[in-house]
């Protein structure tokens, strides 16, 4: 046997070299004078390395439990940022100025509306709306001024503009949505996180698509944005989603809360909104790929679209466009999850 | 599966910040990297968490390292570590700047061989390193023997330098 290799010999010193390879070694080692000494530097180097690569540890803390990992995949990956809390204000105040603005383009109401919480009783073809508007801002003009009021001393940059808020100007709006992202709730002092609840339930309530004040949604088309209250966008059971898209429709696998609404035109929208917890609800778009195609330009946008921006993609026939108050990172994964709804 | 998870994570999270910290050297942000992983790992649930999670953790370092980049502050990071060991200040100094000194010679290392010395550092097997790097099985001894004779002597090598600049 010819001398040993030096990858051969460090595989060998770190017990990596296979059970044959290792006894062809010693038996060779055993008997040559030159190899022995050179398992023996090269031992020396393994170990020198070793120590050298031991002066840059961190200090070493004992692990957090693993019950707070455990718990982190409602929290940790898809993490709410505080800046979502005003985030969804200027959304939700858009959404309302828009709602007022074109009370009217909201009224045809479908139909067959299902009923759902809100829009129940004997509803006027004409003036329901708008009284189902005013009821709206109230909870929705206190949720604002309970996030500018518990705004924990420090976050003088979110309370300001919170506060401008009021103003409701599109020009600061932009501004603000540019301000980076502070840190994650986990950070954030307990009656702030409140106040981010508070701010999402009431988006997740009156605006079918608002949560997600990235620049993702903005660009993502009319379909979520424009047709908003989630009042207007009737309740459907699985057959008639099934029906209106001639697939099953998609969601998350395993998240069993699973409300499916369809939009009030006749674009054949629908949306799965699913609760990942009671902060946390995440819509689901998916109209079927024909359709978009039908569509005329805005088909052309679409699948435009599909390939630039990762938070839409097809899921068998259908497109699927994701939305919910979490990270765009965490709006990626979990729309690889999404699947046919079982 | 969780179960398993919580099996890795007891053998492998300090290995894991470490392997972080190399490549951040911050060892809150090495903590905060390292559990983001194993959250994730929860989500994915990988075949094998381990191997997995190594691959999540070097993607990570990666893009933490262009953002450091871009902020341009990776290079006082090591001023505001707080020191393992409580010891003369002599001492502290000499630990501080041995650490200096390996940071330094391990970015010396071409990107292939350091991703082979601190993953074996970090406790995987050659077979472990041979799928995240993409190197063959028996590639990888060769690599880390030249791995570890470069670090040794990038390291020497500034020694003699501080030396003769002291001398």
């Amino acid at each position: 046997m010819s001398h040993v290799a030096e990858g051969v010999l460090h595989a060998y010193l770190d017990g990596e070299l296979p059970a044959g390879e290792r006894s062809a070694l010693e038996v060779h080692v055993a008997q040559c004078e030159a190899c022995r000494a050179r398992v023996n530097e090269e031992r020396a180097l393994v170990e020198r390395a070793s120590t050298l690569l031991g002066a840059v540890r961190p200090l070493e803390r004992p692990a957090p439990p693993f019950e707070d990992i455990r718990r982190a995949p409602t929290r940790s990956p898809w993490r709410v940022r505080t800046s979502f809390a005003w985030a969804a204000s200027i959304v939700l105040a858009l959404g309302f100025g828009y709602y007022l603005a074109g009370a009217g383009a909201y009224r045809l109401a479908p139909e067959t509306a299902t009923p759902t919480n809100v829009a129940t009783q004997n509803r006027p073809a004409d003036n329901a709306v708008a009284p189902a508007a005013r009821d709206e801002a109230q909870p929705k003009t206190r949720a604002r001024q309970e996030v500018a009021e518990r705004r924990p001393p420090g976050g003088e940059r979110e309370e300001a503009a919170t506060g401008r808020l009021g103003a409701t100007s599109a020009d600061s709006i932009s501004a603000k949505a540019a301000a980076p992202p502070s840190a994650t709730v986990a950070a954030v002092p307990a009656p702030m996180r409140d106040s981010v609840v508070v701010a999402e339930q009431d988006v997740r309530g009156t605006t079918a698509a608002a949560p997600a004040p990235t620049t993702r949604m903005q660009r993502q088309d009319a379909l979520s944005v424009r047709e908003a209250p989630a009042n207007t966008w009737p309740r459907i059971d699985r057959q008639t989603a099934k029906t209106i898209l001639g697939n099953d429709p998609v969601g998350l696998p395993d998240v069993a809360p699973v409300t499916i609404r369809r939009s009030p035109d006749q674009s054949g929208v629908v949306v799965v909104e699913q609760k990942l917890d009671d902060r946390t609800v995440i819509q689901i778009f998916q109209q079927p790929n024909a359709a978009t195609g039908a569509a005329g330009g805005r088909g052309s946008v679409y699948s435009e679209g599909a390939r630039a921006d990762r938070l839409a993609r097809f899921v068998g026939n259908l497109r699927v466009e994701i939305g919910g108050p979490v990270s765009v990172d965490s709006l990626n994964r979990l729309l690889d999850l999404v699947r046919p709804l079982p | 599966m969780p179960d398993d998870i919580a099996e890795v994570y007891r053998n492998t999270y300090p290995a894991l910040v470490r392997f972080l910290y190399r490549k951040v050297w911050d060892a809150e942000r090495a903590e905060d990297l390292a559990q983001e992983a194993f959250a994730r790992a929860l989500v994915h649930r990988p075949d094998n968490p381990r191997g997995w999670l190594f691959v999540v953790a070097a993607n990570m370092a990666r893009d933490e390292a262009r953002r450091a980049a871009r902020e341009r502050r990776h290079l006082t990071l090591l001023k505001s570590e707080p020191d393992a060991v409580h010891s003369a200040p002599e001492d502290e100094m000499d630990a501080d700047t041995q650490r200096t000194r390996v940071r330094a010679a391990l970015e010396q290392l071409t990107p292939r061989d350091r991703e082979a010395l601190l993953l074996w550092d970090s406790g995987l097997s050659y077979d472990e390193i041979a799928a995240q790097t993409g190197l063959a099985r028996g590639a990888i001894g060769t690599t880390l023997a030249r791995a570890r004779r470069r670090l040794i002597e990038a390291y020497d090598v500034r020694e003699g330098d501080q030396h003769v600049a002291r001398g």
